[in-house]
């Protein structure tokens, strides 16, 4: 593997040292000389980021891509043979055979359909609440906030207790205020991607809501109060100047919201486990590398992964870039 | 609000009453801050419940249910919420763990501004070759999803840099201090600074090091901060990557890895578990309630340039 990775770190050099004798030549040619010692001095300011981000990102990026076509096992980490596509097909093979990666597949759909909407709605109502100039507006944007701060293990866990399925959780004993019996939320295959679907906005969607703020900001208050004289009423002028306004932050928060709801992990790893309603394709990948020590499996759906993301977000852009400009 | 209106008067010179148009827009604004505030509780009630809850026995828990008395704190028994906030700081030395994720924040928000920082001033400032080939990578790496390589991670940091004993806190501490949108957003804020500072420097004599600390991170204060407040919640908060890296060295673990080992104790009473909850808590939210302004200061700057 350290072979590996200095053949790697030789061809990212190469490739550099490429690009700068480039650089050098067409400078030579226009006559706009490098001052030496500025170029010195300017590479060993960004030596630490350079070093730091092959180290640290691009190379596991690299692996991982490589990973995909072997089997390595961290079990026999010594004996890694290129396989070609044969994690894909066994990926695939699951999925047909209803193992639990259809589960991860399926949960993760779920979860990113019902996530993206909702918490892309609540966080555009709770940007169009606060986005007006009265006292105590501050207070409310902190409140509505304040999940997003906290870490995912501490809601995680919080939740577990809200929903426990004793009769004392607090749900529960809502819920019996009206006679109805006690339910086991989180174990119920039905339910339990759905509460998370939830918690998971309750507890993002301010940060959304700060971005639509700061893209409502940026509307012009003439034009509202153009339409106003013109006799538009509210739901018109939210249609034709609030919502063309918020083109550029939808476009963001969609794609970044989307990401993250693909790479749903921590919640159900701590609140269901590995049971078939629990799984998501990112904690199946991730117990792949590390309880079953199948990295090279683990690697192949997380290039999957990626590429589908890459995908949807091409897609998402052309989509929601071209409206922008219609 | 003292200043005396005007009369309004019609075409007749009658006195028109504005009352009532008043006590409409009163109604409205009261109608506005009840609707704020069930949806301020509608985000803070679990928090609220996680505190009431911290404070009561197995018992009090028990009793509670099923009333109000869920959400407040149980005040006959105050030496029930001392034992349990003592069981966890104390026995199951949470304080310990906290000051473990600390010490990582402080230094990956030191080596994040120094490294990130230097990187986007040479991007904006100098003349180098090569530079565009940088900007292009920063720019692929903040597009691509990286995120799903967790476990290539692990073995870069274990087998092939051989981080292992108290060198695994690099393993922690060099991962969350770079960050390729860091570099982009110093080198965007560093680019707005006239050129007029570094030169009135360097004519003092200053070199590039000195001109960096000295002039354009002073400069750069609100940037340095966002970037901060954003390190340290994020380092706070993260759970996978230390609980994976430190599955061996539990004393080495950061508040959110062992909290899930505090969890899943079966001799723990469930208020007290609640306690450690609340005591990981507290801390994010005085960065949060104290470092406000450099939040939304963050997304003003950094949310709409990608």
């Amino acid at each position: 593997m350290g072979t590996i990775s200095i053949l790697i770190f030789a061809v990212f050099l190469a490739v550099f040292l490429g690009v700068v004798t480039y650089d050098l030549y067409k400078s030579k040619k226009n006559g706009t000389n490098f001052r030496i010692k500025n170029c010195v001095v300017g590479f060993l300011m960004v030596a630490p980021a350079v070093l730091l981000t092959f180290l640290f990102i691009l190379l596991p990026m690299l692996f991982s891509l490589g990973y995909a076509f072997t089997d390595f096992n961290q079990m026999r980490p010594d004996e890694v043979n290129f396989v070609g596509f044969n994690n894909f097909k066994e990926i695939f093979r699951e999925i047909g055979a209803g193992g639990d990666m259809l589960s991860a597949l399926k949960n993760t759909a779920i979860f990113v359909v019902g996530v993206v909407p909702l918490q892309i709605l609540l966080a555009l109502g709770l940007a169009l609440f606060c986005n007006r100039k009265v006292r105590g507006v501050a207070i409310f944007k902190v409140c509505f906030f304040a999940p997003v701060v906290i870490s995912l293990t501490v809601t995680s866990y919080l939740w577990v207790t809200i929903l426990s399925p004793e009769a004392d959780g607090l749900l529960n004993s809502f819920l019996a205020l009206f006679g109805i019996p006690e339910q086991d939320f989180l174990s119920n295959p039905d339910t339990a991607m759905l509460w998370i679907v939830i918690i998971s906005a309750w507890q993002g969607c301010g940060y959304q809501m700060l971005i639509f703020l700061s893209g409502l900001t940026n509307i012009r208050s003439d034009l509202y109060e153009a339409a106003r004289l013109d006799g538009a009423n509210a739901w018109y002028r939210f249609i034709h100047i609030t919502v063309p306004g918020l083109k550029s932050s939808v476009l963001y928060i969609t794609i970044t919201v989307f990401i993250g709801a693909c790479r749903i992990m921590v919640q159900p790893m701590l609140m269901i486990g590995p049971y078939p309603e629990g799984w998501t394709l990112s904690y199946y990948m991730y117990m792949q590398g590390t309880e079953y020590s199948l990295v090279g499996k683990s690697s192949a759906i997380a290039l999957l992964m990626t590429i589908f993301i890459g995908l949807v977000t091409f897609i998402q852009k052309k989509v929601l870039g071209e409206k922008k400009s219609g | 609000m003292a200043k005396k209106k005007l009369p309004l008067l019609d075409a007749d010179g009658n006195e028109i009453t504005v009352v009532k148009q008043n006590t409409s827009k009163i109604a409205k604004n009261v109608v506005y801050y009840v609707c704020g505030a069930v949806m301020s509780l509608f985000f803070l009630f679990p928090l609220i419940y996680m505190l009431a809850y911290s404070t009561k026995t197995e018992a009090a828990i028990a009793e509670s249910a099923g009333t109000l008395g869920m959400f407040l704190p149980d005040f006959s028994n105050l030496g029930a919420a001392f034992d349990n906030y003592k069981k966890v700081l104390v026995d199951y030395d949470v304080a310990k763990y906290a000051l473990n994720s600390v010490r990582y924040a402080i230094i990956s928000i030191v080596l994040n501004v120094i490294i990130n920082g230097l990187a986007g001033y040479v991007l904006a400032k100098f003349r180098i070759p090569g530079k565009r080939f940088f900007t292009f990578i920063i720019l692929f790496l903040i597009v691509v999803p990286v995120e799903t390589s967790i476990i290539p991670l692990f073995i870069v940091v274990k087998q092939m840099l051989g981080l292992n004993g108290a060198a695994t806190i690099l393993g922690i501490v060099f991962p969350a201090a770079i960050s390729v949108f860091n570099m982009f957003l110093f080198m965007q804020f560093f680019q707005g600074i006239p050129k007029d500072y570094e030169e009135a420097a360097r004519i003092d004599g200053a070199g590039n090091l000195k001109i960096f600390f000295k002039i354009i991170l002073p400069l750069s204060k609100p940037i340095v901060a966002t970037v901060a407040v954003f390190c340290f919640i994020g380092v706070w908060n993260d759970y996978l990557w230390p609980s994976l890296l430190l599955t061996n060295n539990q004393d080495l673990m950061p508040v959110q890895a062992a909290l899930t080992i505090i969890q899943q104790d079966t001799e723990l009473s469930a208020g007290a578990k609640m306690a450690s909850l609340v005591v990981t808590s507290i801390p994010i939210f005085i960065v949060y309630v104290a470092a406000q302004k450099y939040i939304v200061q963050g997304f003003g700057t950094a949310g709409l340039k990608v």
